[in-house]
């Protein structure tokens, strides 16, 4: 097996993802299990990127340079990852933001980000 | 057809100009967003009405002008449109319910629905995987929104725990879809449905996907987040959550369903069956109102889900399953959340205030009802067709799943509407009757009435009649009238029916005639009684007419859909008539929930012959030759919960004791007939089988142990109406043993049995529930002497007991005569003795019941009591009447009976030689033995009254007592405790070991419910693992 | 205990990725979505950025779901927030001189930036959602030097709606002029790589632009505004 960058990347993202988890199942406050979710979106996102991925390509925009309109079937990448991507960021951008002013709302009900001390609800 | 587009458009528009209005225009906030919701509905009906009258088919809408799968489409079709209907509606009504928050509220509130609201129209039509990616975050984003519509250290910890499981699972998806895209290169659905690459990491990616919506639904147990949620946020968002997100996300698993092979139904079926059973078990144990409807809804997706992975087996019938039981969810859920909201109670014991408001609480009844699957609703005949399909294809072990968890939901919603019908309420703070709360819950409650019309014409083909129904939906509008008006009309209605009816049923089926007559012309004469009443009597004559109703179908059935919709409109009726009682609270629901069971006992039996038969007349269950034993014991167990048999029982005594004095009658000496009916359509079936031997045996033994428990218990109650109601449940005992004989006298002594035990009982129940209007006690010892103050009631309790023990010349001695012939003729000596011997025990409850009540010494008390009311008395003599008639003349009846019997059983008839009946082994004539006994007992009683002019009057007080206050006044009652030494010697046969089981069974169910639900900590990082190893657990089982 | 258990949890969730990816190989080729569109976007959408154009034109409901997500999610913290009518200036906040006269001189540019950005978004790796995001960082670094800063809220929601607001009504003229929802041909392609092409793409972008900018400006705004001793 050959190493290529696509497939650091692939390992580098599932990483992150691992630790994303492992941070927001064990963490106790809540700004950092945000933080690690995010960190776990963030995986997600390498991965997508790196699936998208050719051999030896560059990025789909013509230049008219190194990419024309001539050669862009052959020398540029699979766009739609990146389309895909950048949807995924913003969107976990908007859920992160959320979460972080719940937290917030969270901190002043009762004066305490530990994530045990919100379980009234139950059963 | 207007392009979805425009309501995209219409709903974001909206929602970015509302952002836009200041502070000033915050009170037209709620009419805009009112406004476009009324477009999304006209939307949605535009789309309809062309599908639905085949104008047009399924068609693909294009963005931008490409076609997929390089640009995103939208698919509307016909059920897209409809569940676009039930969203958009649900939302337009919302809008209305919480029409003042949204003006008080900033501006913002009425954005985040309208685009949710959208969010979930674009989640039905999207056919682009990562598109549907994008509206299931916003529609997540967009709950985690109004969640916080009352702000409150709840609903923030229930918001977040939601945003930290949905982020989780939305994760989830989304890899699915990028690994969906990387192996199979294309995002569009229809691409992937026909043509999805076999390689590995496809499959793993559409597992993902499907799993990842899976967990939308709230699979069981990776769902405390939505339980969570369900409690700490405003009811009114439950109302959208349930009612609108789920709905959508249905619909999602709906579009995903032809992905699925073999193994991933397997993945949907257990799923879903695994929530249907577990939620509705861990909700056994909760108190929480709002909690509850929240086990309840996931229960119901539970269901559905698993109906979608059961797709291919259901064939045609799939989609009509899957939105009855959808559309009644939906409607009940948002209705009932509603109504949680308007009452503002958390507690389910407190939701009684819903009475102060008899309409609410009608309409709480009628989503209760929605749900569990009653009729007339489209739920029943959603879970009738599944249950049929399911047995059809011989999936027995989960129609037995489905049932159990169907009955488990049963137990705690009748245990809710119990604590509404009974519980007090006035210690309880009011609340305020907004109509524009109000008018939402009713058209949601009318539309599931309406849907259960449509649903039933569907089926059926219009051979059901919703005439009697409507009959009763005016009953209740009209409650307001005095109890006369409706009593009358009530009797016209009954009297109009049996005109219809019967004259037709005399000429074609003596025993659906003969049932009938006892049925309406019984229903007649007990509702007589009920001029004894004064005011209004609300709520009494729907049900009480709505018991009769489901009796009259009953008989008229010709299918086995017919029969239980019949049968289940009879348990509901009488269900509500039982629970009018004064302490009846607990033996309403005991009954119900044997009811019930045995209901589902009796609609499996039915799938059984459905599933060899391939159809459902009631005669195919003579036609049946497979599985004959099961499913003849599951037809026998559920008449039997309705016989009270031995072991089934324990619902009768106080739910007959406590019923009001003229509701006694109805439901002991009617509706216990209802499950002989059914016992007689079983062993009509039965006398085909000769394999049917070994369960008569058994039914002949639980009768004899029937009539010998029964009888010895009556003899040790205190309790007048407890007397007699253990009493029925002897005389049940004899016609099963009757019955069971299956020979031609054993039948014939079950239909005497029958007839006879109307009357008598009727009499008796009529006469003690008087008794006890006037004196205003059960209790024996309390009573006394009354002989002279209530002589019409004397003589009517001495007719009964004589008939009811059998002796000469009352009619009772009829069935005892056959029956002891044919016991002899059956060769059953054990069991004959045992019945023989419970025959004499019946006399010392019969005697304890005329000496304690009528003879000895009166209480002071009772002193100036007058004798029974005349509203009683017409029925008790007009029953008398009857008992004379068919004791002076029994060939009258005795001899259709044996041509109708004949039928069945050629042989061993009765022959008659004028009035002389003779059988094997003796004769009897019982106008002869009627003309003697008179004839005696006027000499007897002539002597004795000669006798009597020679004796002295002694007064009561004639006597010296030893100057001590009774320390315990029963005690000073000459029969209390009367049989005190028989009981020593032989109380350990009616010890309640029966009773013991049931409340053992319960008290383990509860607890095993309340250790269950403990996964459900309340900690949002907890739920974040349940979810993933709920997908792990999956993938490790399903892919290895 | 627990803390074992989760490393089982994360350890099979990793033997589940290992399932996934481990018969993982290099593409060769662009699958057939991927070929279409590096083949025929420069003569349908006419942008030199193959994934701008997807994103605004062939995906372009994704991205307005994209906006929405945003939208939301400023509706949704401003609801939660309940801003005060007036702001409590409060002197106690001071941020250090150097802090207050870098952000005199990078806000403007970065405003700048920012345009440039989602202006050139069909030609340059770039866009809306990157400028806005840049516009938004300004914003952030001016509250940064001056937390008493009052950065206008109806300004703000005047941007933040109207843009959405004619976002939507493009994409209904396409639906009535052009192909259908979100269409860019409502305008003429233009010449493939000059500013002024690619229909109505660079307008889309500048909405988005404006509205993203405005929309983490305002989710930032809000936040300052709000101080943690606030009663619930």
């Amino acid at each position: 097996m050959t190493i290529t960058i696509d497939k650091i990347a692939l390992f580098l993202g599932i990483v992150l993802m691992l630790i994303g988890l492992y941070g927001a199942f064990s963490l106790k406050s809540i700004i950092r299990i945000i933080l690690s979710l995010s960190i776990f979106d963030t995986g997600i996102n390498v991965l997508i990127v790196s699936l998208g991925y050719l051999k030896g390509r560059t990025a789909p925009i013509i230049d008219g340079d190194k990419v024309t309109v001539e050669n862009i079937f052959n020398v540029a990448i699979d766009p739609v990852p990146q389309a895909l991507v950048l949807t995924a960021i913003v969107i976990g951008f908007g859920v992160t933001a959320l979460m972080l002013v719940y937290a917030l709302k969270l901190y002043q009900s009762k004066k305490t980000l530990d994530i045990n001390q919100f379980s009234d609800l139950k059963w | 057809m207007v392009s979805p587009f425009y309501l995209l458009g219409v709903g974001l528009g909206l929602g970015f100009l509302l952002g836009l209005t200041g502070k000033n225009s915050k009170k037209y906030t709620s009419a805009i967003t009112f406004v476009a919701f009324a477009f999304f509905v006209f939307f949605s009906i535009s789309w309809l009405i062309p599908f639905a009258l085949k104008q047009v088919t399924e068609t693909l809408i294009y963005t931008a002008g490409f076609l997929p799968p390089f640009s995103i489409s939208l698919s509307v079709g016909f059920y897209e449109a409809v569940f676009s209907l039930m969203i958009n509606s649900l939302g337009l009504l919302s809008i209305l319910f919480l029409w003042k928050k949204i003006n008080s509220e900033s501006n913002a509130l009425g954005g985040i629905i309208l685009v949710l609201f959208m969010t979930l129209n674009m989640l039905v039509f999207a056919r682009d995987i990562f598109n549907i990616f994008v509206w299931l975050e916003i529609a997540a984003i967009s709950t985690s929104g109004i969640i916080l519509l009352d702000k409150n250290k709840f609903s923030y910890s229930a918001g977040f725990k939601y945003l930290l499981a949905s982020s989780i699972i939305s994760s989830l998806y989304l890899i699915g879809v990028v690994l969906v895209y990387f192996t199979n290169g294309t995002l569009f659905l229809n691409d992937l449905i026909t043509n999805a690459s076999g390689v590995t990491m496809s499959v793993t990616a559409v597992f993902l996907m499907l799993i990842a919506i899976v967990l939308e639904l709230k699979p069981f147990p990776a769902n405390g987040w939505a339980l969570d949620v369900y409690e700490g946020a405003n009811p009114a968002i439950g109302a959208i959550m349930s009612g609108g997100v789920a709905t959508a996300s249905l619909f999602l698993l709906y579009k995903f369903s032809p992905l699925l092979d073999n193994k991933f139904s397997y993945l949907f079926v257990i799923a879903g069956l695994l929530t249907f059973v577990g939620s509705n078990l861990f909700g056994i144990k909760q108190d929480k109102a709002n909690r509850l409807l929240g086990y309840s809804s996931i229960g119901q997706i539970g269901l559905l889900v698993a109906i979608i992975g059961f797709r291919p087996f259901l064939g045609d019938k799939f989609e009509f399953i899957a939105i009855t039981i959808l559309v009644s969810h939906f409607l009940a859920k948002a209705g009932l959340f509603w109504l949680s909201d308007v009452i503002k109670q958390d507690n389910i014991k407190n939701w009684s205030v819903l009475r102060r408001k008899p309409l609410l609480l009608v309409l709480f009844g009628i989503f209760v009802f929605s749900l569990i699957g009653l009729p007339p609703f489209p739920s029943f005949f959603g879970k009738w067709e599944l249950i049929m399909m399911l047995s059809g294809g011989y999936k027995f072990a989960v129609v037995t799943i489905i049932l159990v968890g169907s009955f488990i939901e049963a137990i705690y919603l009748f245990r809710w509407l119990g604590y509404a019908i009974k519980l007090d309420f006035s210690e309880l703070p009011e609340y305020k009757f907004e109509l524009n709360k109000i008018i939402p819950v009713v058209i949601f409650g009318a539309l599931v009435l309406g849907a259960g019309y449509y649903a039933g014409n569907l089926i059926c083909l219009k051979t059901l009649n919703y005439i009697p129904l409507a009959f009763i939906v005016l009953l209740y509008f009209i409650d307001s009238l005095p109890a006369y008006i409706k009593n009358t009309l009530s009797i016209l209605a009954l009297g109009y029916y049996s005109y219809l009816i019967l004259p037709n049923l005399y000429e074609t089926d003596m025993l659906r005639f003969i049932f009938a007559v006892i049925f309406l012309i019984g229903g007649i004469i007990t509702l007589v009684a009920g001029y004894a009443y004064k005011g209004k009597r609300q709520g009494f004559y729907p049900v009480a007419l709505l018991m009769y109703v489901g009796l009259a179908l009953i008989i008229q059935a010709q299918t086995t859909l017919e029969f239980f919709f019949g049968w289940e409109l009879m348990t509901a009726g009488s269900y509500f008539l039982i629970i009018r009682g004064k302490k009846s609270i607990e033996h309403g629901l005991s009954y119900i929930l044997f009811s019930i069971g045995g209901a589902y006992a009796i609609l499996a039996a039915f799938g059984l012959i459905y599933a060899e038969t391939s159809d459902i007349l009631l005669s195919s269950l003579s036609v049946a030759t497979q599985n004959i034993t099961l499913i003849f014991s599951l037809l026998a167990i559920g008449f039997m919960t309705k016989t009270a048999s031995l072991g089934l029982h324990i619902w009768l005594p106080g739910a007959h004791a406590e019923a009001e004095s003229d509701v006694s009658p109805m439901v002991s000496a009617i509706l216990l007939k209802a499950g002989v009916f059914g016992l007689f359509i079983l062993m009509i079936a039965m006398g085909h089988n000769p394999e049917a031997e070994q369960i008569g045996l058994i039914l002949g033994w639980i009768g004899a142990l029937t009539a010998l428990v029964g009888n010895l218990a009556a003899a040790f109650q205190e309790d007048a109406k407890r007397l007699l109601a253990y009493s029925s449940i002897s005389q049940l005992g004899y016609i099963l043993f009757g019955l069971a004989m299956m020979t031609h006298l054993g039948w014939m002594s079950a239909m005497v049995y029958s007839i006879n035990h109307f009357l008598y009982k009727s009499i008796l129940f009529l006469t003690i529930g008087a008794v006890v209007l006037k004196v205003g006690t059960h209790d024996m010892y309390k009573m006394g002497g009354l002989i002279k103050n209530m002589p019409l009631a004397f003589i009517a309790v001495l007719i009964g007991i004589i008939a009811l023990s059998g002796v000469p010349p009352l009619s009772g001695f009829a069935g005892k005569w056959l029956f002891y012939n044919a016991i002899i003729d059956k060769h059953w000596y054990f069991q004959g003795a045992i019945v023989f011997f419970s025959g004499i025990v019946a006399f010392l409850y019969l005697f304890k019941l005329i000496y304690s009540v009528f003879l000895g010494q009166l209480k002071d008390n009772l002193r100036k009591v007058k004798d029974i009311s005349v509203w009683f008395a017409i029925p008790i003599y007009i029953l008398i009447i009857g008992i004379m008639i068919i004791s002076a003349k029994p060939e009258l009846y005795l001899k259709p009976l044996g041509t109708m019997i004949s039928g069945f059983y050629p042989n061993g008839e009765l022959s008659w030689t004028g009035g002389l009946a003779n059988a094997p082994y003796g004769y009897w004539n019982g106008s002869g033995v009627m003309i003697t006994i008179g004839i005696m007992f006027s000499l007897l009683f002539l002597w004795l009254w000669s006798l009597s002019r020679k004796a002295q009057k002694v007064k009561q007080f004639n006597i010296v007592y030893a100057a001590e206050a009774p320390q315990r006044p029963e005690t000073t009652h000459i029969s209390y405790n009367i049989y005190a030494g028989y009981y020593k010697s032989i109380g350990w046969i009616v010890a309640p070991i029966f009773e013991k089981f049931w409340s053992t069974m319960t008290e383990w169910i509860h607890s095993v419910s309340d250790f269950g639900r403990r996964i459900y900590n309340g900690n949002g990082q907890y739920y974040m693992t349940h979810i993933l190893i709920y997908m792990l657990a999956f993938y490790f089982i399903l892919m290895h | 205990m627990r803390n074992s258990f989760l490393i089982i949890l994360i350890a099979a969730f990793a033997w589940f990725m290992y399932d996934i990816f481990s018969e993982y190989q290099t593409q060769e080729q662009l699958n057939k979505t991927a070929a279409y569109y590096n083949s025929n976007e420069p003569s349908e959408a006419g942008a030199a950025n193959v994934v701008t154009a997807i994103v605004v034109t062939y995906r372009g409901l994704d991205t307005l779901g994209e906006v929405t997500v945003l939208f939301l999610a400023t509706l949704i913290i401003g609801f939660i927030l309940k801003n005060k009518a007036e702001k409590i200036i409060d002197s106690k906040y001071k941020t250090s001189e150097i802090l207050e006269t870098g952000a005199k001189v990078l806000v403007p540019g970065s405003l700048i930036l920012g345009v440039y950005i989602f202006i050139n978004g069909h030609l340059t790796p770039g866009g809306g959602f990157q400028g806005g995001a840049v516009i938004g960082s300004a914003i952030v670094l001016l509250l940064l030097a001056d937390p008493n800063k009052i950065v206008s809220h109806k300004l703000m929601n005047f941007i933040e709606s109207t843009s959405g607001f004619f976002y939507v009504v493009i994409g209904i003229l396409g639906l009535i002029i052009a192909g259908g929802f979100l269409d860019n041909r409502i305008f003429p392609l233009g010449k493939l790589g000059s500013l002024i092409s690619a229909g109505a793409i660079p307008l889309i972008y500048s909405f988005i632009g404006l509205k993203v900018g405005a929309e983490i400006s305002g989710i930032v705004n809000n936040i300052n505004e709000t101080e943690l001793t606030d009663k619930l």
